[in-house]
């Protein structure tokens, strides 16, 4: 499958205003003459032939002061001075360090329309941590060799342990994190499923089972064996290409998961096989792996159900994640998944998103290096996820030593969401994702849906392929470990004395 | 096996006004379609209720920042901002999150948790630059933090003996130094001076109810706080030893201003206080830049607890207002190094306060080396006071605490120190540390950004220079 055959299609905000950056106000001196709806280019005004009034103007629309120098610029052109431009107050309610409101802005606009945004007043690659990705830069060559465009490849395969077992290639080294049914809606389940088979990538069921409505999408779809064991069942194993062990989840290692009781509804608690209303609780870790020789068992067991599948395991980052990695080699998984402490999450006590093990920068390095000094780094496909939100991030995880990614996070926003965090709360998500609410979760049908993912994953691909064109790379694959390509705002221009003698 | 501690929460709403974090204004424009009632899940918006026909104002209390009514208002005329006495409280180590996060445990005493990932900066100052590690497959806990294993939160407060010697015939001739033992790392310290009665009594009673103690003025025990003197550490300096005999009588522990005269002769103080009372002793000794070497000198002329007090954003006392006085963290790192270096660490105890503002800072000044924590104004916005950084430290108490019930105030503690040991609990279960005692010191169970960035980052984008020695 390539990239460039991807269909994409304008899909709009189901909502009737967005959440503009700026504001354009329109005061009484205003004659109705219409001339800054002839003059702006982006439609902020507009006059309907046969109304007295010009509309009131479409904030979200306007580009803001970079306007100024452009000789279209309404407030410059109004006869009567009537309009003005500030800073939006409300655009300080969205986003937060991590995720800025430009960040989510920009996921927004990709998701509409399939490519990066063209505004240069919006920051959408780094965000506002002042850590970890977000000082990182990559280092561009002044003459890289020429590439086109149509020559680079970003897939990946995920099977690199020769041992019989599918070879799975991945279009675009990134596919869809997990996300219970109970967790999130149907609707983004099936969305997220349809997507993936579309990119030839993946989704994860989580922990919660497996919907039969993801059944066309099998061959798309990892489903998790967590510690809960919440609606695993022999067939549902042995209808997928990948497995999943969950350890941990980066948001809240070595806590275990916890869907809370007014999420757990009616059709939640069929699919897991327990009581609705109560609240469900997977416990940390398995009750049945105190080892990595357990941990080989394990893995042992679904290879026997399933000969043909690969099997991931997904853990959070503790000081001996290298150690924990490593172990994963030797008890046969062919994917370990690293999933970092600031990774998303339906619902987690901020003590341990905050506190509990560390980012996934520091993480990736680590298990890189470690992987390759054992030398099994070849044999095994490292994916990373837990604070990746960007397409910028995806390339400097890469860069760091990842083959791939797993985006969970930057999926959800793609489907509007604003990070409130209350997906745990009373009805669950107020913008229909995170819910299984009879009336929420009945908020966007699944076309729009499944597109609106198209086109996020669509622009990421682009600005993929981009950063590999500027580095004079034909696939992604040479990318990976590559932190030679990384200058860190930090350290890069301090000098380090190494005394010798 | 013994019956487990427990703190027991009880939902307690305080009918105060405090700080929300957003505002939504209703415009002119408005034309009382009621959108905005359909579409909030969580009832900001209303119709009036003497005209059904028009909106109420919005009741951004219960806004929790979803837009979506923002979005579907046919007009447009709906818009929101960040509150203004959200954005001023508080300053830049009291964040007013961290504010509405602590009232909100005092309210229903449980875990603060919420949905999507962290928001907040990748590091930042003093513990915010800490992170505690997990066990991914070895040591964790078999069954949760509530199950049948049980995680101690415990910790004993004394001077103990590095080794037990025996006689010849193998009895102990040892004298076992005795220690008071408390079920929770955290000691209450008295947060302001001009506290109304009512909020005295609560904190004492609180304390008294989760079995910890709370350090307050010696002046200050009245005859009706008297019957929970188990739970209360007055607190003077050594020349007013002979003025409180009565209160110094009873107590379990009692707490010692430092001064010159204590460092010279710590025995001496000792024997003046042993002819009146059992009580142990704990010298208050403010977060100075020499802090450490006072500290290992009383150490090794018998001191037995130490508390080390920084200032309530848990910065060193003295030195200029800038960035070069340490942080609680590294002061505490200081002196636990310090004595362990001097061989000593393990027969004293010590006690970290100043700065310690949520449940994450007690796990991490305890992994720092602190044997146990002190707090103090967290206390005070679980019952809504209000906190000032600039242009000076102010503490504001709400309009009308002094007639909120004594059992009202007390439930409002002690829901917050149930939260607080939930979240410990939280965070020992992840590291797979069933022991508080155990948390002591041990960095190894840490991540410092400092570190592991300089280990990481710094190896890979630094640029070396050999230079020939």
């Amino acid at each position: 499958m390539k990239p460039s055959t991807v269909k994409i299609r304008k899909m709009p905000s189901r909502f009737k205003h967005q959440v503009p950056k700026y504001k354009v106000t329109r005061s009484d001196a205003c004659i109705n003459c219409g001339t800054c709806a002839r003059a702006c280019p982006y439609g902020v005004h507009e006059r309907v032939e046969g109304h007295n009034k010009v509309k009131p103007p479409i904030d979200y629309k306007c580009i803001g002061f970079e306007c100024q120098g452009k000789d279209f610029y309404c407030v410059a052109k109004c006869p009567r001075k009537a309009l003005s431009l500030s800073l939006n107050p409300m655009y300080a309610t969205l986003g937060d360090f991590r995720w800025t409101a430009d960040m989510i802005t920009g996921t927004w606009i990709m998701a509409e329309t399939g490519y990066p945004p063209q505004r240069t007043d919006l920051e959408y690659n780094v965000g506002n941590s002042g850590g970890g990705f977000d000082k990182l830069r990559f280092k561009f060559p002044a003459h890289p060799p020429q590439v086109d465009k149509s020559e680079i490849s970003t897939a990946i395969p995920l099977n690199r342990r020769n041992d019989g077992r599918a070879n799975v290639v991945i279009s675009t080294p990134v596919y869809g994190g997990g996300m219970s049914f109970g967790s999130v809606s149907l609707p983004t389940m099936v969305s997220k499923a349809r997507n993936a088979t579309i990119w030839n990538t993946f989704t994860c069921t989580g922990e919660g089972g497996y919907p039969e409505m993801l059944q066309p999408y099998d061959d798309h779809v990892i489903t998790q064996i967590a510690t809960g064991l919440f609606g695993v069942r022999e067939e549902t194993i042995q209808r997928v290409k990948i497995i999943e062990f969950k350890y941990a989840q980066g948001a809240k290692p070595g806590l275990g998961g916890h869907l809370l009781g007014e999420k757990n509804t009616e059709s939640v608690a069929k699919m897991r096989e327990a009581v609705k209303g109560y609240p469900l609780f997977s416990p940390f870790p398995f009750h049945s792996v105190y080892s990595i020789e357990d941990h080989k068992k394990h893995i042992d067991w679904v290879k026997e159900m399933n000969p043909n599948a690969l099997v991931s395991v997904k853990v959070s980052t503790p000081n001996d994640v290298d150690m924990v990695a490593v172990g994963s080699y030797y008890a046969g998984a062919h994917i370990i998944h690293i999933d970092g402490g600031y990774g998303g999450t339906g619902a987690a006590p901020d003590i341990a998103k905050k506190n509990i093990a560390m980012p996934i920068e520091y993480a990736i390095t680590k298990v890189h290096n470690f992987l390759k000094d054992e030398g099994a780094r070849d044999a095994m496909t490292l994916i990373a996820s837990g604070g990746i939100r960007t397409a910028h991030d995806l390339a400097k995880a890469i860069c760091l030593g990842a083959d791939g990614v797993v985006i969970g996070t930057a999926e959800l926003v793609s489907l509007e969401c604003v990070r409130c965090g209350n997906c745990e709360s009373g009805r669950g998500c107020a913008r229909g994702i995170a819910s299984t609410d009879s009336e929420l979760a009945d908020l966007f049908d699944e076309d729009w849906a499944t597109q609106r993912l198209v086109n996020m994953y669509h622009a990421w691909n682009v600005q993929l392929v981009e950063i590999l064109q500027r580095f004079g790379m034909r696939s992604v694959k040479e990318l990976v470990g590559r932190t030679d390509l990384l200058e860190h705002i930090d350290y890069s221009h301090e000098t380090e004395f190494a005394h010798n003698g | 096996m013994p019956k487990k501690y427990h703190i027991h929460p009880k939902i307690t709403p305080l009918d105060l006004d405090y700080v929300f974090k957003f505002k939504i204004v209703r415009g002119e424009n408005c034309i009382n379609c009621g959108k905005c009632t359909k579409v909030c899940i969580y009832e900001a918006h209303k119709r009036r209720k003497d005209d059904p026909r028009k909106m109420a104002d919005p009741n951004t209390v219960v806004c929790r920042n979803c837009f979506r009514c923002i979005q579907e208002c046919p007009r447009g005329a709906l818009e929101k901002s960040l509150d203004k006495d959200f954005t001023n409280i508080g300053g830049a180590f009291w964040k007013p999150d961290m504010l509405i996060s602590l009232w909100k445990q005092a309210e229903d005493g449980k875990v603060p948790v919420s949905g999507a990932g962290y928001r907040g900066p990748f590091t930042g100052t003093g513990f915010d630059s800490m992170w505690t590690d997990m066990s991914e497959i070895v040591r964790p806990t078999r069954d949760g933090i509530h199950g049948r294993e049980y995680i101690s939160t415990s910790v004993d407060l004394g001077r103990k003996l590095n080794h037990l010697t025996f006689d010849a015939d193998g009895q102990l001739a040892s004298t076992v130094p005795d220690t008071v033992d408390l079920p929770i790392p955290i000691l209450f310290d008295t947060p302001a001076d001009n506290l109304s009665s009512n909020v005295k009594e609560a904190l004492v009673k609180a304390a008294a109810e989760i079995s910890t103690c709370i350090i307050m003025p010696a002046a200050d025990i009245t005859p009706r706080v008297e019957k929970y003197r188990d739970n209360i550490i007055p607190c003077l300096a050594p020349t007013e030893i002979d003025t409180h005999k009565a209160v110094l009588k009873k107590a379990r522990l009692v707490s010692i201003e430092y001064s010159d005269a204590v460092l010279n002769d710590f025995p001496g103080l000792k024997k003046k206080i042993k002819k009146l009372s059992d009580a142990l002793t704990i010298i208050r000794i403010p977060a100075m830049n020499d802090v450490e070497g006072i500290v290992a000198k009383l150490a090794h002329s018998g001191a037995e607890i130490i508390h080390i007090v920084a200032d309530y954003r848990g910065q060193e006392l003295n030195g200029s207002a800038g960035s070069d006085r340490r942080l609680l963290k590294d002061i505490i790192r200081a002196v636990h190094l310090r004595l362990v270096e001097d061989r000593i660490r393990d027969e004293i105890t010590l006690i970290a306060s100043g700065g310690i503002a949520m449940a994450e800072h007690v796990p991490k000044a305890m992994l720092c080396g602190a044997d146990l924590t002190a707090i103090d104004i967290p206390l005070m916005i679980a019952l809504g006071a209000r906190i000032y950084e600039e242009p000076e430290k102010l503490l504001i108490f709400p309009e009308g605490l002094g007639k909120i019930p004594l059992p009202i105030v007390t439930q409002r503690i002690v829901n917050l120190m149930g939260a607080w040991h939930s979240q410990i609990l939280e965070m020992m279960g992840a590291m797979g540390i069933r022991e508080a005692r155990r948390l002591r010191g041990e960095s190894g169970r840490a991540i410092f950004f400092e570190e592991i960035d300089k280990d990481t980052f710094g190896k890979l984008f630094k640029k070396r220079e050999a230079v020939s020695v």
